[in-house]
């Protein structure tokens, strides 16, 4: 059927095969073809540089030790944008720490700087509140807090806490000094009005102060609250006051009963003023009560010597001064008795003398320093027989408290003659004491019992014992005559019967005249009624007579003329009856 | 385009019309079913030389780009080809890392540098082996039919696990790449001719080699 192909004259066969169409020469000679690679090219080129683009610095972070950090899984996120990821884990030289290589975002290059802060966000559950619960399911990943340097750096020391204000977060910070930390804690709430506007953001202890140095953080716009004159306390735990006004309890917040929380409120009776500088101190009080409290300025030792027990006297026990607290027990001692038989205890207490108030300010010449205006005014009131003298603030719990009162000069307990008051080496003054109301009843109640004592009960018990036999034999006597007595009684009893019967025969006497006379019904005072009714008639018909008479006399001579004939009356018609 | 002479005897690929030129002529088209004649497949070297480079091209980021993403609960990793293969060889899923390194890294290498061999061999050593290359010609063929069955997976998976945000399966650029060089193999080893590899010096004094080969 086929035929060689190099033939040249075309057979029988040949001619029925026909001849293709002639198209035109295509001019092109480079295939198209060659776009394909072409487009793989550039497509691939641009991949390329976009994920060289994409990439950016490599950098350290060292953590104490790599749990939940994967390479190639664990994220790193700013503002919960992930901006990079763990590359690898690995050990340090020293292996001490592990050291994650991170490989940065290259939109995220300049987050890599000197003061930029890493850690690992892990679920965190404390008190104060729950965090990073989402990593639970997602993994860990590390937070960044971003830094404000400019200078990069490539390693870093990774936090183990996350940091409790971030840098941008709008608001301000302020330094707290409180003599202890309470039940406070790193997120505490800081609450203005109960209102959480802040937290607690970090303590420290200073030891040169012996001081605590707590610093809140409060979230603008609520930082405006701060002013210089606000003040803040603790306002962890409950605070139960029992005052005239009943049983009051003072709580912030739920939370804060739990976690404990720092509450603050501007000072009573101060203006408004402007907002506290970032970072400014404050002192942080136990409670609202001494933080509304009026500024104590200095305090001023005094030294008392009580003579007699202290129980009940513990150390904070208020100093009153006339009902007013002006200070607090510091300690108590004992110490030895010159006599060597007493044991005098000596109290020491912290006295704020602003709190006298304008009673400082008497004395005409300004004194030199405070501590000297504060002894001469405590020698006018002495002068004036104030003493301190242990007082029960409590009659059930016994507690006691240190009462600075006037004594009258006549008391018994005061010395007289002058005192001098004098500030010692330490700056300590000794205030005058007089025993304790309770010490003073003491020999009182111990007197009346003495006296009391002191009567012959024994032999008044012998004389009334005495003076009741005595009557024992009387009423034997008194039994012996009965028998001729009831005699006598009887008779007495026979005549008396027949006196009562006498007596009531008289009643009926009485009783039967006065029927016949006084009674209405009783026939002679009806007849004599009867008789004054006809007398009153009499009299009547005499009188029309007599009246007859003098007005017609001749009737005496002709007699009574014929009456006349009755006329009918007109008929009486109603007038109208009209309101004016 | 190559120019046919006269006298040529051409069968259509199509209907299989045998067909001669009466006339030197470029470019002729089967006069019974219009499919266009030539003795060997046009620009078949160059086109597949172009095929080869740019599925050489697209290797490189279907490699190193991520070729599906998985979630489950909130947690999304990305899975690159060798990425994935080094999981399941460190799971200790031997045979099912071996299947997907053959059928993912192995085949569309070998059958780059296969198709690669080829063209060389067609002008610097044309009578090398011959019988061998066209056996290994048919076998990259018959091996095309299967390199998509990565794809196929991560569509399938990515059509399939779709429960939310408790797991779901996300194909990511790199599958693209990847589907790139397997569909660019197919088309290199298509516009390869086969006939080429019987192109000796001695044949080709009809002049019909060169022509094919420009």
């Amino acid at each position: 059927m086929s035929s060689p192909v190099s033939t040249s004259e075309p057979t029988a066969v040949e001619s029925v095969i026909p001849a293709p169409l002639i198209q035109p020469k295509n001019r092109l000679r480079l295939s198209l073809v060659w776009i394909v690679p072409l487009i793989a090219l550039i497509v691939g080129g641009a991949l390329l540089v976009r994920t060289l683009l994409a990439v950016g610095p490599r950098i350290e972070i060292e953590f104490r030790n790599a749990e939940s950090l994967e390479p190639g899984k664990t994220e790193v996120r700013y503002k919960e944008v992930v901006i990079g990821r763990v590359e690898s884990v690995s050990l340090r030289d020293d292996r001490t720490r592990v050291i994650a290589t991170v490989q940065l975002n290259r939109s995220a290059a300049s987050i890599a700087v000197q003061d930029t802060g890493f850690w690992v966000v892990r679920p965190r559950v404390a008190l104060a509140g729950v965090s990073g619960l989402s990593t639970l399911i997602s993994g860990s990943y590390i937070g960044v807090d971003a830094g404000t340097m400019t200078q990069p750096r490539k390693q870093f020391i990774g936090l183990e806490v996350p940091p409790f204000v971030l840098r941008g977060e709008p608001g301000r910070s302020f330094v707290l000094r409180a003599p202890n930390l309470g039940s406070l804690d790193v997120g505490s709430p800081v609450l203005y009005r109960r209102t959480p506007v802040g937290r607690v953001v970090g303590f420290t202890l200073l030891p040169d102060e012996d001081e605590l140095s707590v610093k809140v953080f409060i979230e603008s716009p609520y930082d405006r609250l701060v002013t210089p004159q606000s003040r803040f306390w603790n306002a962890s735990g409950l605070d139960l006051t029992v005052s005239a006004g009943g049983l009051t309890l003072n709580t912030q917040s739920v939370a804060t009963v739990i976690a404990g929380g720092v509450a603050f409120e501007q000072a009573p009776d101060t203006v408004k003023s402007s907002p506290a500088p970032a970072n400014a101190a404050f002192t942080l009080y136990g409670d609202r009560r001494s933080a509304m409290a009026p500024a104590d300025g200095p305090a001023q030792s005094l030294r008392m010597v009580f003579d007699g027990s202290v129980r009940g006297l513990v150390v904070g026990a208020p100093l009153d001064f006339l009902g007013v607290e002006i200070g607090n027990v510091r300690s108590i001692s004992l110490q030895a008795g010159a006599a060597g038989q007493r044991f005098p205890v000596m109290v020491m207490a912290d006295i704020y003398p602003l709190r006298f108030g304008k009673l400082r300010g008497l004395p005409g010449k300004p004194p030199a320093s405070e501590s000297e205006s504060t002894l001469a005014l405590l020698q006018r009131l002495t002068d004036s027989g104030l003493r301190a003298q242990l007082r029960t603030g409590n009659l059930l719990t016994n507690q006691l408290y240190v009462a600075l009162d006037f004594m009258p000069p006549s008391a018994k307990s005061v010395k007289p003659g002058k005192l001098v008051l004098l500030t010692d080496v330490e700056g300590v003054i000794t205030l005058p004491t007089v025993p304790g109301t309770l010490s003073e009843l003491q020999p009182q109640v111990a007197a009346i019992v003495e006296k009391i004592s002191k009567i012959p009960f024994q032999d008044i018990a012998a004389s009334v014992q005495s003076t009741l036999g005595q009557v024992n034999t009387a009423v034997a006597l008194i039994g012996g005559l009965t028998p001729d007595a009831q005699k006598a009684l009887m008779g007495v009893q026979t005549t008396l019967i027949e006196v009562q019967r006498t007596l009531d025969s008289a009643q009926a006497t009485m009783k039967s005249v006065d029927q016949n006379l006084l009674d209405e019904r009783a026939p002679v005072q009806r007849r004599f009624e009867q008789t004054l009714l006809e007398v009153q008639r009499a009299a009547q018909s005499l009188r029309v007579l007599t009246d007859y008479l003098q007005l017609h006399p001749e009737a005496v001579v002709r007699g009574k003329p014929a009456d006349a004939p009755v006329q009918a009356l007109p008929p009486v018609t109603p007038e109208k009856v009209t309101d004016k | 385009m190559s120019a046919l002479h006269h006298g040529t005897l051409l069968g259509c690929e199509c209907c299989g019309l045998v067909s001669r030129l009466e006339v030197d002529a470029h470019h002729s088209i089967c006069p019974r079913c219009g499919e266009a004649l030539h003795v060997c497949k046009p620009h078949s070297l160059q086109r597949t030389w172009a095929y080869l480079i740019a599925a050489v091209l697209a290797y490189l980021p279907a490699n190193f780009l991520p070729m599906m993403s998985t979630s489950s609960g909130f947690r999304r990793s990305t899975h690159t080809l060798l990425g994935g293969i080094a999981e399941l060889w460190q799971s200790e899923a031997w045979g099912l890392a071996m299947i997907v390194f053959i059928a993912s890294i192995g085949v569309p290498i070998l059958k780059i540098g296969t198709l690669a061999l080829l063209a060389w061999s067609v002008r610097y050593a044309p009578q090398w082996r011959q019988k061998e290359r066209a056996r290994l010609f048919r076998s990259v063929e018959a091996v095309g039919h299967w390199s998509m069955l990565d794809v196929y997976v991560v569509v399938l998976l990515a059509a399939f696990v779709r429960f939310g945000s408790v797991a779901s399966v996300k194909p990511e650029p790199g599958l693209l790449a990847f589907a790139a060089v397997v569909f660019l193999t197919m088309l290199a080893a298509q516009s390869f001719d086969a006939r080429l590899i019987w192109l000796t010096k001695k044949a080709s004094a009809e002049s019909l080699l060169r022509p094919a080969l420009s």
